[in-house]
């Protein structure tokens, strides 16, 4: 079994195709910058919301747009691959009711944050091709640990990227989605064996420990 | 209204109501004269870390839990009291008083397991909800990544908590896709069965816990203290977090020591 890289999703494998080549521009830009974490906390902020809301939303800055951007492009990865890691078959009983809830935010999420993009303005970014190494659903702890890892390079990413967004408003959203990684970050750590409580306050990646994470991403 | 000027007034074009319907997210609803300056919003803060790791002190010792539950829950009292250290520590240097420990009185939450595992879920969600709805007033950028990064754990704490006592994942051990703030008032309205001798007992100048009388002053002077501090708060409190494993503080409510 291939040992993972406590710095390294999926093994340092790349997991993502960008066909546009100014996405993927973007992406890799907006990683230098705020970290690959950043995607997973920075959107969702549209569940539920009523769609009135668009009508008040007049506009947005640029960079705000772009690390919701980079945000959404890390959403598809993570609901893509509970998606996949649940049709497997891996999992049964509390642990499936728990992966089942996460993927289900992970999804909502990513239908939040591209309805925030737009409704700031903005274009989202078109859903990347994303291959997984061939163990990374060997089995079920190949599964688990798999996004015990990703859950808290999300974390622990996005608290880079805090100081980075201007609108107070996507500041609060993106505040409110970090919380719910945190969750499934502690949880993950919990079925694994791991620690829950890395830290009394969230930890930060610094700019090359976040490109030295997301550069394997991009094939 | 001083909502919009969250940080440093970049957000000032943005319209409040943007958090109330965009964002799903009560953030435009709490009051703008919450919290005058940051280090009101730090006390406030402050004060629900001292009640967290008051009750996590006493729970800890009153009731036996299993060895991972018991492990859990001691790490968790560490964080806590890792919290209170780092924000009063931050308070300090940003010129201000720290509040004092509140008196507490648990209750019943110490009888058993399930008593103080359900109330400290309790206390952990309302942390969230509380640093979720107070975040928006701070104007320092250094500070409110720390608080977030505080935020986080919470977040951590209440899951876990959810988990050991086998809550449904939705709704129990997740509580939907995103957190939800809660403003001031609500937050106070939460915790006030655990605040002994009625709200601001605990004899601070600073009147943290104003219960049922919310501030109706304008909360227009809310930038001088920020520019101070600017360059150095955000280090502060990752010093304090740093210095947090070695808990050396100490958040026993004087003249209240165990009664078990």
């Amino acid at each position: 079994m291939r040992p993972f890289n406590k710095n390294r999703v999926f093994g340092g494998e790349p997991v993502l195709g960008i066909a546009h080549e100014t996405d993927r521009r973007a992406f890799l830009r907006m990683a230098g910058l705020v970290g690959v974490g950043a995607g997973l906390v920075a959107g969702g902020l549209m569940t539920g919301a009523s769609s009135a809301a668009a009508a008040v939303v007049q506009s947005a800055d640029k960079g705000d747009i772009d690390i919701l951007n980079f945000a959404l492009t890390l959403e598809f990865l993570e609901a893509d691959f509970y998606a996949t890691g649940l049709k497997k078959g891996l999992i049964n009983g509390r642990e499936l009711e728990l992966i089942t809830e996460i993927a289900d935010n992970e999804s909502s999420h990513v239908t939040s944050v591209r309805a925030l993009v737009k409704q700031l303005g903005g274009t989202p970014v078109n859903k990347p091709t994303i291959k997984f190494p061939a163990d990374t659903f060997k089995d079920k702890l190949s599964f688990l640990k798999a996004a015990s890892t990703f859950e808290e390079v999300g974390v622990t990413a996005y608290h880079g990227q805090v100081g980075l967004i201007k609108s107070g408003d996507v500041l609060g959203a993106a505040a409110s989605i970090a919380g719910v990684e945190s969750r499934h970050a502690a949880v993950l750590a919990a079925l694994i064996g791991g620690n829950a409580f890395p830290a009394p306050i969230e930890k930060r990646r610094s700019k090359n420990e976040v490109a030295t994470i997301v550069k394997p991403f991009l094939s | 209204m001083n909502h919009q000027d969250l940080i440093k007034g970049q957000a000032t074009d943005v319209s409040p109501r943007l958090a109330l319907g965009a964002l799903n997210n009560r953030w435009a609803m709490a009051k703008a004269a919450d919290f005058a300056n940051d280090v009101e919003v730090l006390n406030f803060a402050l004060t629900l870390e001292f009640l967290e790791a008051e009750f996590y002190r006493q729970g800890n010792k009153a009731v036996q839990l299993s060895g991972i539950e018991g492990k859990f829950l001691k790490q968790i009292q560490s964080d806590e009291e890792s919290h209170v250290k780092t924000l009063a520590d931050t308070i300090k240097k940003l010129g201000g008083t720290p509040a004092e420990a509140p008196k507490v009185e648990f209750g019943d939450a110490f009888e058993n397991r399930k008593n103080f595992l359900t109330t400290s879920r309790t206390f952990e969600n309302v942390g969230v909800n509380a640093y979720l709805g107070a975040a928006g007033f701070l104007k320092d950028k250094g500070i409110l990544q720390a608080a977030a990064g505080i935020f986080g754990v919470e977040a951590r704490h209440a899951a876990i908590i959810g988990l050991l006592l086998g809550l449904p994942a939705k709704g129990g051990v997740f509580v939907g896709d995103v957190e939800t703030p809660k403003s001031k008032d609500e937050v106070l309205a939460a915790v006030a069965p655990f605040l002994a001798g009625g709200a601001g007992a605990g004899g601070t100048e600073t009147v943290i816990i104003p219960a049922g009388a919310p501030d109706t002053g304008a909360g227009g002077e809310a930038k001088d203290t920020t520019g101070l501090v600017q360059a150095t708060t955000g280090g502060v409190l990752v010093a304090g977090a740093a210095v947090a494993l070695i808990a050396r503080h100490r958040m026993a409510p004087r003249g209240e020591e165990d009664d078990d």
